[in-house]
């Protein structure tokens, strides 16, 4: 199990805009339980469980470029 | 005096392989030797920066000084012309050699051209490194028409790559439908149609026969087998790779379609091993020799070889591979072995959301996800136990579907 033992959530915000000193994570890196994370935030406004694979600040390149706010 | 590693390639699988070793045995030598010109990069995101969504800077993933803090020797510009695995050395180009007590090739393959004429002509681009992102991206930037030839997972990246910068692009293909060996007409033309959305037009039952060029040596255009010419300024080309075994060609080391090893990553040499694109593996949940070549795969695969280089027989490579494709506005992902078994399953589950499971015995051995991709991991663990769904495979098209919809006569055979 790869969610943190905090009790930060994470979601994801469309960017369009990539700063070159961000981490960029494409979704077929992500271990599955952090994919399972992006399918379930992707586009829709919600949060879930911060996932390990995934840090705030990051981007996921999925079927849009997301950032992961994690709170 | 410390051991020494040497590993040949700094793809994700050496890179992985250097960081295990480093992890696990700090007082290693290790050697990386690679023949491009810069460090590990992010392969999968290469693409994007080809399309023009991504600068060069994330795409970076070690930096020369990484190797320096781990204390890693770094070549960069290295070509190994040959391997001595009876003095347990590799030579270089330059005439150096480098002593290893355990060797780990992580070598790779190189695109294939087209066996047609003027195919090695200015303007005709394959897409494997970093600098051939550079090339296309350049190339394409001045470009108003392309033809893409390739009707596979690295040839639709060509077609994002037109589609993200406004080039009109015809798609030759040889079948009916984009992947038709993972794909029936049906799964495929949702494909198809995210492709026209962009401007790029797929053409069926054609190909290349070949190119025509200008004064200049530049591709101008592509001729099919049918007779038809489709003017272009850039052609993208990816009908596969040629693994990198040329490099032992004179060694003992056994090749059948890449560089066979077994569950832990070994060849036939006991301290030759190998990882990533390169191997022909021991598939522990096929139950068969295997290929893969996406980047988790490759990652593991190095992960596995370098703690068996410490300590043969500790880790096996046991995974279900997944590649997804996330250039349209619903995401794609193939997983396991799509193309084979002996048997299949498929359906559309709702608008725009197809899914097709291939079966070998009864159990799942692969597959292809269009639109919802929520059923990934059940398959996946479907996969890893190895469950017979005979009778159930209905089941499997169930839109939620879940292992638990299973009757428990499907439990681990």
């Amino acid at each position: 199990m790869s969610l943190r033992e905090t009790n930060r959530s994470m979601r994801l915000r469309r960017t369009g805009l990539i700063p070159s000193d961000t981490r960029v994570r494409h979704y077929d890196e992500l271990d599955e339980e952090a994919q399972a994370t992006v399918r379930e935030l992707a586009g829709r406004p919600q949060t879930a469980p911060e996932a390990d694979d995934l840090d705030d600040g990051d981007v996921v390149k999925f079927t849009d470029y997301y950032e992961v706010r994690a709170r | 005096m410390s051991d020494s590693y040497v590993i040949i390639g700094d793809g994700i699988a050496g890179a992985s392989a250097a960081e295990t070793l480093r992890e696990e045995a700090p007082d290693a030598e290790i050697t990386v030797l690679t023949d491009e010109g810069e460090s590990l990069y992010n392969r999968i995101l290469i693409k994007e920066y080809a399309k023009g969504k991504l600068p060069e800077a994330p795409i970076s993933i070690h930096q020369e000084s990484w190797y320096d803090d781990h204390d890693v020797d770094l070549r960069l510009n290295t070509v190994v012309v040959d391997i001595d695995v009876e003095n347990d050395a590799v030579h270089t180009h330059e005439g150096e050699t480098f002593e290893y007590d355990s060797l780990l090739l992580a070598v790779g393959g190189t695109p294939q051209q087209l066996p047609v004429g003027n195919a090695d002509a200015e303007g005709i681009h394959h897409f494997w490194t970093f600098q051939d992102a550079r090339n296309i991206k350049e190339s394409v930037e001045d470009a108003e028409r392309a033809v893409i030839v390739g009707a596979g997972l690295l040839g639709i990246d060509f077609a994002a790559i037109c589609g993200a910068q406004d080039v009109e692009a015809k798609y030759l293909m040889r079948g009916d439908n984009w992947w038709r060996y993972a794909l029936s007409e049906e799964g495929a033309e949702i494909m198809h149609e995210a492709m026209r959305e962009r401007g790029v037009e797929p053409v069926f039952d054609s190909g290349v026969d070949r190119f025509e060029v200008d004064d200049d040596g530049h591709v101008e255009a592509a001729v099919d087998p049918n007779g038809e010419r489709y003017e272009c300024d850039f052609a993208g080309v990816a009908i596969g790779l040629n693994f990198n075994t040329e490099l032992v060609e004179d060694t003992p080391i056994e090749t059948e379609d890449g560089i066979v090893v077994d569950e832990f990553m070994r060849t036939n040499v006991d301290n030759v091993y190998a990882a990533g694109d390169i191997t022909t593996f021991n598939d522990l949940i096929l139950g068969e020799r295997a290929k893969n070549g996406s980047w988790g795969s490759a990652k593991e695969q190095g992960t596995i070889a370098a703690r068996n280089m410490l300590d043969y027989g500790s880790d096996e490579f046991e995974w279900v591979s997944s590649y997804s494709i996330t250039h349209f506005d619903f995401p794609f992902l193939s997983f396991g072995h799509p193309t084979l078994g002996d048997d299949s399953v498929e359906a559309t589950t709702a608008e725009g959301e197809w899914r097709r499971v291939a079966l070998k015995d009864g159990k799942v051995v692969g597959g292809v996800l269009i639109g919802d991709l929520s059923p990934q991991s059940a398959f996946k663990q479907l996969m890893r136990e190895g469950r017979d769904v005979t009778g159930q495979e209905d089941l499997l098209m169930e839109p939620g579907f879940s292992v638990d919809d299973l009757a428990a006569a499907t439990e681990q055979q």
